[in-house]
């Protein structure tokens, strides 16, 4: 059962995703500012980071499933998502050996991820033909607002779900 | 070992390329047929989400209520003021609907042979796409076993919002009018508003959506008839899967294209494209080619 509560959160994560677009006020997205939620990004890495042992890899898995989901349901073209966060997930996980699972690395991690993640998703929607803005006007209208307003969801989750997913991992790889 | 697990990253990184850029590749292309894995999936996912929708709606329209309250009063005021026009107005247009219809049954015609004439499907939206420039998209919760299709014109109580862009068992993705651009197309005309006598309805295409001036392009072929800020813009229904008389928007300014050939009119949509909550199907009456042709191909 216990198995299940990962899936389960990274659902509800899914749907909430468009809840909070609609949320936003829209003299922002006339002045076509435009905060994305990469919510699900943000919590494979605290998967990563808290949940997976040395030879798991969880949060990965988790980035790939639930990136073609977000894929499949609010966009049209299918793999860019989970391309991005599948290849994120795996930076953070190279990152991870290096550096103490604490509060201060959690942000920094989540701040490269997020950079890198959106970085990557503008450049295949640009060669697509999707994004057709610069680099400069993505940077001060996308890239900033997405990454305050991903900060807060984590300033949110981190107390949540830290010591939940230490309890969970000790009780599923001890046994 | 470890140059062995560096070569096999490798191997996974390009493996994942291959697999995106063919991913990419199969969803660019226009799709008419959805696959059934495709279907269960999508309506799964829809399923969640209006789960959640329901609570979310309940709060949101708590607060939307408290404010709305505190301009009822003048609200009432101007409306009751006008009350007494729409009394008459509802009379003439009585009177005018019941001529027409005489008149329709003289020349004997079906409600399927007009043009003006459709069905409308109430729908809720259930997610509007986290990617809120670059992917204008909502999904609704109703899907083809209500008798949604792909193309039908989708409408709030104000105007147009968009078409359907695929329809699954039980829920549809709307394209917004934001998101047109040319592989989509809607066939207008601009609406003599009466003033001049020698003024007639304007044929024109909707091309796009300009971004910077927040407008539609409308582009005009006949460039010798005059057009000014202010007109309606409905759809023609001459497009084959729209009925006629939708209202998109009115003109907000008049240019001359880069060539001089066509005038570029900018359409200030009708709807509000950013606060979407309950929005209708619209069917019409009259078949659409897409629908003739699969009866010939049943006969």
């Amino acid at each position: 059962m216990k198995h299940l509560f990962l899936p389960l959160i990274l659902l509800i994560l899914l749907v909430l995703e468009s809840t909070a677009t609609s949320l936003i006020p829209v003299q922002w997205l006339l002045a076509d500012i435009q905060p994305i939620p990469h919510w699900i990004l943000i919590f494979s890495i605290i998967i990563t980071i808290f949940f997976d042992q040395d030879h798991t890899i969880y949060g990965l898995v988790y980035a790939v499933i639930f990136g073609f989901l977000i894929d499949f349901t609010y966009t049209d073209i299918l793999g860019v998502y989970m391309f991005t966060y599948g290849l994120t997930l795996f930076i953070i996980l190279g990152l991870k050996k290096l550096l103490h699972p604490n509060f201060i690395v959690t942000l920094l991690l989540t701040v490269v991820g997020i950079c890198f993640a959106d970085h990557l998703i503008y450049v295949m929607y640009f060669m697509i033909g999707y994004a057709d803005m610069t680099w400069m006007s993505y940077l001060n209208d996308r890239l900033i607002p997405t990454l305050l307003t991903n900060m807060l969801f984590l300033l949110i989750t981190y107390p949540i779900f830290r010591q939940r997913l230490e309890k969970w991992a000790d009780e599923q790889f001890s046994t | 070992m470890w140059s062995f697990l560096r070569k096999r990253a490798l191997i996974i990184i390009l493996i994942s390329i291959i697999l995106l850029v063919s991913l990419i590749g199969f969803s660019i292309r226009d799709r008419d047929d959805v696959s059934l894995p495709e279907e269960l999936l999508k309506d799964t996912i829809g399923a969640v989400q209006s789960i959640f929708q329901v609570p979310i709606d309940f709060v949101g329209g708590i607060f939307e209520d408290v404010s709305e309250l505190t301009n009822t009063f003048e609200e009432n005021q101007v409306l009751k003021s006008r009350l007494s026009e729409y009394k008459d107005l509802l009379y003439d247009v009585k009177a005018l609907e019941k001529e027409n219809k005489e008149l329709r049954a003289l020349l004997e015609k079906k409600d399927s042979d007009i043009l003006e004439s459709y069905n409308l499907i109430d729908a809720t939206v259930n997610a509007r796409s986290p990617e809120p420039m670059w992917m204008q998209q909502l999904s609704i919760n109703k899907g083809k076993q209500h008798g949604v299709r792909a193309n039908m014109a989708v409408i709030t109580a104000n105007g147009m919002i968009g078409k359907v862009k695929t329809a699954y068992q039980f829920t549809s993705d709307v394209q917004l009018l934001s998101g047109f651009d040319r592989n989509n197309r809607i066939s207008a005309l601009v609406q003599s508003n009466g003033e001049k006598e020698n003024q007639q309805d304007v044929f024109g295409l909707i091309e796009g959506y300009d971004e910077e001036k927040e407008a539609l392009i409308l582009t005009i072929q006949s460039t010798d008839k005059e057009i000014s800020k202010g007109q309606l813009v409905v759809s023609s229904g001459m497009g084959g899967v729209f009925p006629r008389g939708l209202i998109i928007g009115e003109i907000e300014s008049v240019e001359m294209d880069s060539y001089g050939l066509t005038k570029v009119a900018y359409v200030k949509s009708a709807a509000d494209l950013y606060d979407i909550n309950h929005v209708m199907v619209v069917d019409r009456n009259m078949n659409s080619p897409e629908s003739d042709q699969s009866e010939e191909e049943e006969s």
